[in-house]
């Protein structure tokens, strides 16, 4: 059964390898290229940097931007041309009465089918973010935080490959058509990254809270803080905070001496007492729409030495040294979505399909 | 005696409708047997759960003397060719030989091989570009090669022009008679069934009309041709299957162990097509007088 489950899927597989190939030919070249540019231009630069820098950056943008597109869509394309039709196929067409009245039991075909094809996603998908990862090193380094790219580098792509051929070959089997079963594993994928990125990712370990204080903060640094009006909204102050260097921040809010967020009307009393400045329609410019005007240091000082004193931040953040630990969480979580999705469609080809 | 298809009270159910509905029947093994219905009578049904596709939602099914469902030891006695014969159209006639072989340890690799090169097959030929006739046959040759004791076919002709259903009826029978494998047949047209089958199942809506040898059941059936006559007045040992009226004239088809002595009748033979629609005919209008309400009344 192996073998015939290979037979099946030797055309995708090939085709698959074959562009993985070429894409690891491509990267190989540029990549090595990239990190001689690297080495030349940036490692040793140690004043005026920036021109060195860009000019780096600025060399491969076409292979950074088609990279990065293939490690956001390769998961998705796995599940929708690999997972979907894997038994919807086979229902659409008719071959399951050809494949299951073979000499092999359905549910030996069903989970040599599972395995075989989902070991190729895994290895498809591993080895493209091995490529990918590889090739942005240097970049990555210099234009972004690992939290920024943690869904498209190292091993996260590889749970998300698994996950979305899961995924598909149960809604493949549930939805017994190649294209409808298509449509919904790429809702069911979008929807699962989504809402692990905005609500489990954050909470897979308890984050960690520190305050910041506010002291001679201004517009720029580590924490932020300004007054002015949101969207032409009533004006108000401002305030926001980043965890050490490379952490994930969740959220950072403003505390007052008591510990307590302070309402919207104990900051405008506030800002009524210590900063007659900015009140009144119009004191500050108004700024553009969802735009925070940030008022600058020498006109505020005051006002915001004022409320460095009576305010201090709450930064809640993942800390960087968590980054693997949180890939590896995530990828765990994704493997053992993949696990229930196949047990599922183990269930119902072998229970519920005709 | 062995049984091909065995089944009692047997019923499936997609969502709220029955495509079968407490079916009892026994087919015998060894014989070829055509198994005739109108469309929607649940034949496909009843085969699809004799090769264990379909498991029962009422009743018990049993294919060779051992349950439809259990395994795949099971599942290498019977050689099932589903309607419109599905084979892969993407993958080649050579890798469809190559598929039977990896999924049966029955295979007989010398009998695939040589019954492709009889019916002129490309082996690298796609299974996709063949003709519809090209198609039934090597599903027909894989159906065959994993050597199983029974075949069961399900419309294998229904799809073909009269040509392509000639040739594979034929092929059929020579395999039936060098290999001496059981088969059961599924058609909706007699002449199909007339020209290979010795054996023959009626199933009106899920029930079971007439069964019987095909050479046993023509011999007990006459047609009678006479002057105009009330069938109540015929004689107990004749059955009277269909009858109809016209002016002066009377026709029936009757059942009968007894000769037809009577010398008003006219006795000719009946054929397996009038004998089958006869039961047909007979079947529906008993399970649905609804139907035939009006047409009683008049």
């Amino acid at each position: 059964m192996i073998r015939f489950a290979w037979l099946q899927s030797r055309t995708q597989t090939l085709v698959a390898a074959f562009v993985l190939a070429a894409l690891a030919v491509v990267a190989a070249i540029t990549g090595i290229q990239l990190s001689h540019l690297y080495a030349t231009l940036v490692a040793h630069c140690h004043t005026g940097c920036d021109l060195a820098t860009s000019q780096y950056l600025s060399h491969d943008q076409v292979m950074a931007r088609a990279l990065d597109l293939i490690a956001q869509a390769a998961p998705a394309l796995i599940g929708l041309f690999w997972g979907a039709p894997l038994i919807a196929r086979e229902i659409e067409t008719g071959t399951y009465r050809l494949a299951w009245t073979q000499g092999v039991s359905r549910s030996r075909w069903v989970i040599i089918k599972l395995a075989v094809v989902g070991l190729a996603s895994a290895t498809l998908a591993g080895l493209l973010t091995l490529t990918i990862t590889w090739w942005y090193g240097s970049v990555d380094k210099l234009t972004t935080t690992p939290y920024a790219v943690f869904d498209r580098r190292d091993i996260t792509p590889v749970g998300y490959a698994v996950f979305a051929f899961a995924a598909g070959a149960l809604l493949g089997t549930v939805i017994r058509r190649v294209l409808p079963a298509m449509a919904a594993t790429l809702g069911a994928y979008v929807a699962a990254r989504v809402g692990t990125a905005l609500w489990i990712r954050p909470h897979l370990l308890s984050p960690i809270q520190t305050t910041l204080s506010l002291r001679g903060a201004g517009p720029t640094g580590q924490a932020h803080l300004g007054v002015g009006s949101q969207n032409g909204g009533a004006v108000t102050l401002f305030a926001q905070g980043d965890g050490p260097h490379n952490s994930w921040t969740l959220s950072s809010h403003l505390l007052d001496s008591a510990g307590r967020q302070p309402t919207t009307r104990q900051l405008a009393a506030f800002l009524h007492d210590y900063c007659p400045n900015f009140r009144g329609p119009g004191a500050p410019p108004p700024s553009g729409q969802g735009v925070v005007q940030v008022v600058g240091p020498d006109a505020g000082r005051p006002c915001l030495d004022q409320a460095a004193k009576a305010f201090h931040l709450l930064v809640t953040y993942q800390p960087a040294d968590r980054y693997w630990t949180l890939q590896w969480l995530e990828t765990g979580l994704f493997v053992a979505l993949a696990l229930v999705a196949s047990a599922g469609c183990y269930w119902w080809a072998t229970h519920r399909t005709s | 005696m062995t049984m091909a298809i065995e089944a009692f009270g047997v019923g499936r159910r997609y969502g709220r409708r029955w495509a079968l509905t407490d079916c009892t029947l026994s087919i015998p093994a060894g014989r070829v047997v055509g198994l005739v219905g109108p469309n929607g009578a649940g034949k496909s049904t009843l085969l699809h759960l004799a090769v264990g596709l379909l498991e029962p939602s009422a009743g018990t099914i049993s294919v060779l003397d051992q349950g439809a469902r259990s395994g795949p030891s099971q599942l290498e006695r019977i050689g099932f060719l589903a309607q419109d014969s599905p084979i892969y159209a993407r993958l080649t006639v050579a890798q469809h030989v190559r598929m039977g072989q990896l999924l049966n340890r029955t295979w007989d690799a010398a009998f695939a091989a040589s019954r492709i090169k009889n019916l002129g097959l490309d082996p690298s030929q796609r299974a996709g570009t063949m003709s519809g006739g090209q198609r039934a046959q090597l599903a027909l040759t894989l159906a065959v090669a994993k050597r199983p004791e029974l075949l069961v076919l399900d419309e294998p002709v229904a799809a073909l022009d009269p040509l392509a259903r000639r040739e594979f009826l034929q092929t059929l029978m020579e395999i039936v008679a060098v290999e001496g494998v059981s088969v059961v047949l599924s058609s909706h047209l007699m002449a199909d069934v007339e020209r290979v089958c010795d054996y023959l199942v009626v199933l009106v809506a899920g029930r079971v009309a007439l069964t019987g040898d095909v050479d046993e059941l023509l011999a007990l059936h006459h047609r009678l041709t006479g002057p105009r006559r009330d069938v109540a007045r015929m004689p107990a040992h004749q059955l009277v299957i269909e009858q109809s009226h016209v002016d002066k004239q009377t026709t029936l088809i009757v059942r009968s162990q007894e000769p037809i002595l009577d010398p008003v009748w006219n006795v000719t033979p009946v054929t397996l097509d009038d004998l089958a629609l006869a039961y047909m005919r007979q079947a529906r209008d008993s399970a649905g007088p609804s139907s035939n309400g009006l047409e009683l009344a008049r």
